[in-house]
């Protein structure tokens, strides 16, 4: 064993910090997506047709000549139209402008010099007001939906688990038959079947609902597998002849063995449904344009010339994977010892 | 009979391209013999057969191992000689006589007579065969009649004068009737020559031969020793060995082949989008990026023009007026469209004709001024207003202006083309709702159901000549987008339309044709029944090692001519 | 034993009846047909009728339906409307591209994420249980999963593709080379496998090590391991014998799975890379609306999910025997 020196002991754990870091990272996203309006300094929709692929305005506090200024920023000239080339006039310094007209940060010269810090996408639209608006959609979307396929999943997974026998075969086929059917062909059927124009909130609560059922299958499976051996030991067997009914055998005892594996799912759903949420738009069946979310704007940005020209319209990548460390980091639980933990509150 | 003789002396000479196009060099000398032409396409083909499959690869295979009566010269856009090698116009205008070139013989050796020319029409016509060019191969809406006169000599009759003439003969690739015609005669011709039969049985009289068909990855021609055309100093084409035609169902992947040398062209034009990194690369001197100048086609959006079809809705009042469409045609700012679409690379366009179409566009179409005050007042005239200063339109009853427009998922410029539409007219006050659908239920709801308000969408006409597209131009169309198949003539301008039209197509006299067919420019430009925004220009990349290459703005850019394509070693 | 197989195996067959029935239905109801498709919006209506009566689209949902029920009980799947060939032709050819793509995705992934899995969850011990992560092995480890989990497929392809043309070190597209390959067909192979089962295996590994890692963590937790560690057992045999078979339990549930799904659900690696399977025929299919193709390429999907269910299954019960307990 290690010596660690004795002051590191009066430390928090690490995992305690590691999981703090998660939730402060999970409030700063909460607050600026919640608080788009405010923070973007654009509408979702406005559009610059001089800027197509304009790159990231960076706010400067100091000039060429070393003098100190109020934060500003130089404007993007266009070079060439066709192959989209920009370059930074140095001439012109442009103030930015905070607190004013509802919003945080503004440029002084919206319309010839917009204040760019993500730089824009194939519309000329700001990436960095998408990104926040699109995150109210995205994550919003994906987040319940994930929490839907968990309710759903792990129910079905915990039923099957626990009662075993023929219920558990219709339910595990039943959840593969969801599995192995193409969503592309549900999607494109139902869209032939629903009203042309959609509302948001319509679309929404569809692709909710959708991904939730689409999403269980997976928690169900693993859900399943750990509920049918923990039911078999010790302390599950105790609690039952002890008097607890299934319903909180299940509830109390199996399932917590399960919430690792949940974690992980979790945190591999959400992701999986911000995509799944462009592609689905793909068959019609979309948040249309110019509503902005994370996946319609990847999946706009995804040419090859991004990589090496136009990395800017890859944030929401970054936004995602951001969102994903903190998810982990919160719901990651190793110090879980579930099955040595006494329940003391039979009577 | 009195010979109008059109023999070999084609129309007006070649017009050059612009950009830094690798032309002709002198003819027959200095042309590399042999190597292998690398070409990759985004789709897999549905059958060998082009009678019963249309689309690009199909298209593609027939091109290189079929050959016509007669060829479009897609430069000059005017007919050219091929198996036919002269032809004489009856006086009536009815009937031509074709003299086919003699001594040609298939690719497996069999001659060529006008006993094969006999049997396509045939196989074309049958029913069994289900052939959609049987739809094309007509004039007037009646069927050809082909008679062979003696073995290099046919006679192709039409019911009523037809002055494109031979000119619809460009759709036919004629077939061998040696292999068909058991097939024919069983009814089997739709089903002969798909996807399994074995590559030695595709025979034709093309340049190619096709050698070897990997699903999914390529198809793999070889050379026709036997192909009956030569090169100007008279020696033997192709001058390929091989061509090679590689699937690649991505763009983005394609392009990438494209710039690293692993593919010579790619069958279809490229994407504004794509310019810049094709420019650093041919700056670099691995490819040579050709600019074709102003295309043919422009994405159109139209209305449901059908009578009765906004029975009950309110909106029916003015959704289907004129100045609806007239309005959108002036509020939307055509080089805002250019520059968001196509980044500046494409000219604004007013009617179904564009000027890349040489010999038809009408040079007094009136070009319509970006105008929203009269766009307004043209709303105005139909009862849309704004009554109650919140900016957006409303009817007399107060209900807001908007319609649905639809669209096409999986196309970028069509997307953002709706997106500048939909922008445009919220400035002036109208609210349009893009809807994007899949390309089937897009063509479900507009083709069988009819349940539809706008399409913005992208048809292609077929060729330069407007009477080779009757089914647009005529009311009883079944390409007449706006009000397809109508009986009657729904309007008066409709039936005015018809009537040029129908002269159009039987005058012998090319001035007369296009001073009729100007008219139905007019008529068509002053009531608008779809309006045209921007054509793009057309670029093509081909890989350095390329030469020879007579790029064309229709399609297929490069590919029309794949004889006398070249590559160095 | 055997009634358990044989019962499983009967519910595999009906699911792949259930999944291509539906899918049938499915696509019929999607709007818009084979012939409207093929023949384009410009064609003429009695060439449409004709063709449609020639394919037997012009019947209702019904009786089309029961037309391939019969069949499909003389196995017969019909006859591809988009390629006109029989569908069993078609499927197992492209099948078998994809087979190969997703077995050698799933072993990269398998050889990648379970060992890396296993590392980083059995470091996660501290002195006094409130120390140390572990060291910085783990945690780079964990971030690399999150990374490659939070990246979208199209991306991920994307990139290796990009960075595949740029470095000139792997084939950027296809199958196979055209011509002759210089090194032997089987190297030819390989080498153009390894953008797309990279592009598959990358967030697979993730996945695995992710969910091993929390396996490990936990059943290094558990008491039989400390008895084990007590008795004198070296560390590392107690963990990588001991302790990972405990904790394969998660891993042995979800692999099912990932089979099926890496089967059917790879199409957008497969259309990216050029690769000519299952999936990349699936889509084709469905935007023609060919519903023949379209039931038979679902229907292979559920075989796979089938088989991948009943494999995963067993790996369970040999993994953890308390499962098989009825």
């Amino acid at each position: 064993m290690q010596r660690w020196p004795s002051w590191t002991l009066a430390w928090p754990s690490p995992d305690l910090m590691l999981r703090t870091l998660g939730l402060f990272l999970i409030a700063i996203t909460g607050v600026a997506v919640v608080g788009a309006s405010a923070f973007a300094p654009h509408a979702s929709d406005q559009s610059y047709r001089a800027l197509l692929n304009a790159p990231p305005t960076a706010p400067h506090v100091r000039d060429d000549m070393g003098d100190w200024h109020a934060p500003f920023i130089y404007p993007w000239a266009l070079v060439n139209q066709l192959e989209q080339r920009y370059e930074q006039d140095r001439s012109i310094r442009v103030p930015l402008v905070w607190l004013s007209g509802g919003r945080l940060v503004q440029s002084s010269d919206d319309a010839r010099a917009p204040l760019l810090l993500l730089g824009s996408d194939s519309y000329g639209r700001d990436v960095f007001s998408r990104l926040l608006f699109g995150g109210r959609v995205s994550l919003g979307l994906a987040v319940i939906a994930a929490l839907g396929a968990l309710l759903l999943g792990a129910s079905v997974g915990g039923l099957a688990g626990y009662t075993g026998g023929p219920a558990d075969d219709v339910l595990m086929r039943a959840s593969d038959f969801v599995l192995v059917l193409p969503a592309m062909y549900v999607a494109l059927a139902l869209r032939a079947v629903l009203p042309l124009v959609l509302s948001p909130r319509v679309v929404f609560l569809l692709l909710a609902g959708i991904f939730a059922i689409v999403g269980a299958p997976f928690f169900a499976r693993g859900v399943r597998a750990i509920v049918r051996s923990e039911r078999r030991q010790d302390y599950a067997v105790a609690a039952t002849s002890l008097g607890a009914s299934h319903a909180r055998v299940l509830a109390r005892h199996l399932l917590p063995a399960a919430w690792g594996f949940m974690a992980v799912q979790i945190t591999m759903l959400v992701p999986a449904f911000i995509i799944a949420e462009a592609t689905l738009s793909y068959v019609g069946l979309g948040f249309p344009d110019p509503t902005a979310s994370w996946g319609t704007m990847l999946h706009d940005a995804s040419s090859v010339r991004v990589f090496g020209d136009f990395p800017w319209l890859l944030c929401p990548a970054a936004a995602m994977f951001f969102v994903v460390l903190a998810l982990n980091l919160v719901l990651e639980r190793t110090d879980i010892t579930v099955r040595l933990k006494p329940d003391a509150t039979y009577k | 009979m009195v010979a109008t003789a059109m023999g070999a002396a084609c129309g007006p000479s070649r017009t050059s391209t612009n950009g830094n196009a690798a032309t002709n060099t002198a003819p027959g000398t200095g042309v590399p013999r042999g190597g292998n032409l690398l070409v990759s396409v985004r789709n897999e083909p549905r059958s060998f057969n082009r009678l019963t499959a249309r689309e690009t690869t199909t298209d593609l295979v027939s091109n290189l191992t079929q050959a016509k009566l007669v060829r479009i010269n897609k430069v000059t856009q005017e007919v050219e000689p091929s198996l036919a090698e002269s032809w004489t116009r009856s006086e009536d205008g009815r009937r031509y006589a074709l003299k086919l070139r003699s001594g040609v013989v298939f690719s497996d050796g069999q001659p060529f007579t006008s006993a094969d020319v006999v049997f396509t029409f045939k196989a074309v016509y049958d029913e069994k065969t289900g052939s959609s060019l049987a739809d094309s191969l007509q004039a007037n809406g009646k069927r050809l009649r082909v008679m062979a006169i003696d073995p290099l000599t046919v006679e192709i009759a039409f019911a009523d004068p037809f002055a494109a003439g031979v000119r619809l003969l460009d759709n036919l690739p004629i077939l061998p009737r040696h292999k068909l015609e058991a097939a024919l005669e069983a009814g089997k011709l739709g089903e002969a020559w798909n996807l399994s039969t074995p590559p030695s049985e595709i025979v034709g009289l093309g340049p190619f031969v096709l050698s070897a068909y990997i699903p999914g990855q390529r198809l793999v021609f070889d050379r026709n020793p036997r192909y009956f055309r030569k090169a100007p100093d008279g020696s033997a084409l192709p001058y390929l060995d091989r061509l090679t035609v590689e699937i690649i169902p991505d763009q983005s992947a394609e392009l990438l082949r494209l710039e690293a040398g692993q593919i010579d062209m790619t069958h279809s034009e490229i994407l504004p989008e794509a310019y810049a990194p094709l420019k650093r690369a041919a700056d670099a001197g691995r490819i040579k990026l050709v600019d074709l100048g102003v295309g043919l086609d422009a994405n159109s959006l139209w209305f449901n023009l059908k009578p009765g079809a906004f029975a009950g809705d309110p909106r029916a009042a003015w959704l289907q007026r004129d100045e609806l469409r007239q309005a959108i045609s002036l509020a939307v700012d055509r080089q805002l469209m250019a520059d968001t679409v196509y980044l500046g690379a494409a000219a604004p366009v007013f009617g179904p004709i564009t000027p890349a179409n040489k010999t038809w566009y009408w040079a007094g179409l009136p070009k319509t001024p970006h105008d929203t005050g009269a766009a307004k007042r043209k709303l105005a005239a139909i009862g849309l207003t704004d009554r109650n200063g919140d900016g957006a339109l409303e009817d007399a009853r107060n209900r807001p202006a908007q319609f649905t427009l639809l669209t096409r998922t999986g196309r970028p410029d069509l997307e953002r083309g709706a997106a500048v539409i939909r922008d445009e007219m919220k400035k002036i006050g109208v609210v349009v709702n893009v809807v994007t659908l899949e390309a089937g239920a897009l063509a479900d709801r507009f083709v069988n159901t009819g349940k539809y308000e706008a399409v913005y969408y992208s048809p292609i006409a077929t060729d330069t000549d407007p009477a080779l597209n009757p089914d647009f131009w005529f009311s009883f169309g079944s390409a007449h987008l706006w009000n397809m198949l109508e009986k009657t003539p729904a309007t008066d301008w409709e039936r005015r339309i018809d009537e040029l039209m129908a002269k159009q197509i039987a005058s012998p006299d090319e001035t007369e044709r296009k001073k009729l067919f100007d008219e139905v420019q007019q008529v068509f430009v002053e009531h608008e029944p779809v309006v045209y925004f921007v054509a793009p220009r057309v670029y093509v990349a081909v890989s350095s090692r390329v030469t020879n290459l007579t790029p064309a703005i229709s399609r297929p850019q490069t590919l029309w001519e794949p004889d006398t394509l070249a590559v160095n070693k | 034993m055997l009634a358990y197989i044989s019962r499983r195996l009967i519910f595999a067959v009906f699911l792949v009846f259930a999944v291509s029935s539906s899918s049938l239905i499915l696509a019929r109801l999607a709007g818009g047909d084979y012939v409207t498709e093929s023949l384009g919006i410009e064609a003429h209506p009695e060439t449409v009728e004709q063709a449609r009566a020639r394919y037997g689209l012009d019947k209702s949902i019904g009786a089309q339906y029961r037309d391939w029920l019969g069949r499909v009980v003389r196995l017969d799947l019909g006859r591809s409307l988009l390629y006109d060939r029989p569908v069993s032709d078609l499927i197992p050819e492209r099948a078998a591209n994809t087979a190969i793509l997703a077995f050698t995705a799933l072993l990269f992934a398998t050889l990648i994420g379970l060992p890396l899995g296993v590392v980083a969850g059995s470091r996660r011990r501290g002195p006094g249980g409130a120390g140390g992560p572990g060291g910085v092995i783990p945690g780079v480890i964990r971030a690399t999963s999150l990374v490659l989990l939070s990246m979208p497929p199209l991306l991920t392809s994307l990139f290796l593709v990009f960075v595949a043309a740029r470095t000139g070190w792997m084939p950027i597209a296809g199958m196979r080379s055209p011509g002759e390959p210089s090194t032997g067909l089987t190297l030819d192979l390989l080498q153009h496998l390894i953008v797309p089962a990279g592009a598959l295996a990358l967030p697979l590994a993730a996945m695995f090590e992710r969910l091993q890692a929390q396996a490990m963590a936990e059943a290094i937790g558990a008491p039989f391991v400390l008895a084990t560690l007590a008795r004198g057992v070296p560390r590392s045999r107690v963990v990588w014998r001991d302790a990972l078979k405990a904790s394969l339990r998660p891993i042995a549930a979800v692999y099912g799975i990932v089979i099926g799904t890496l089967l059917s659900g790879s199409f957008v690696v497969e259309v990216i890379t050029a690769w000519p399977g299952l999936g990349r025929l699936m889509l084709d299919a469905l935007r023609a609306r060919d519903v023949f193709l379209v039931a038979g390429c679902a229907g292979a999907g559920s075989i796979f999910l089938a088989l991948g269910s009943l494999l995963s299954d067993a790996a369970l019960a040999l993994v953890d025997p308390r499962v098989a307990e009825p």
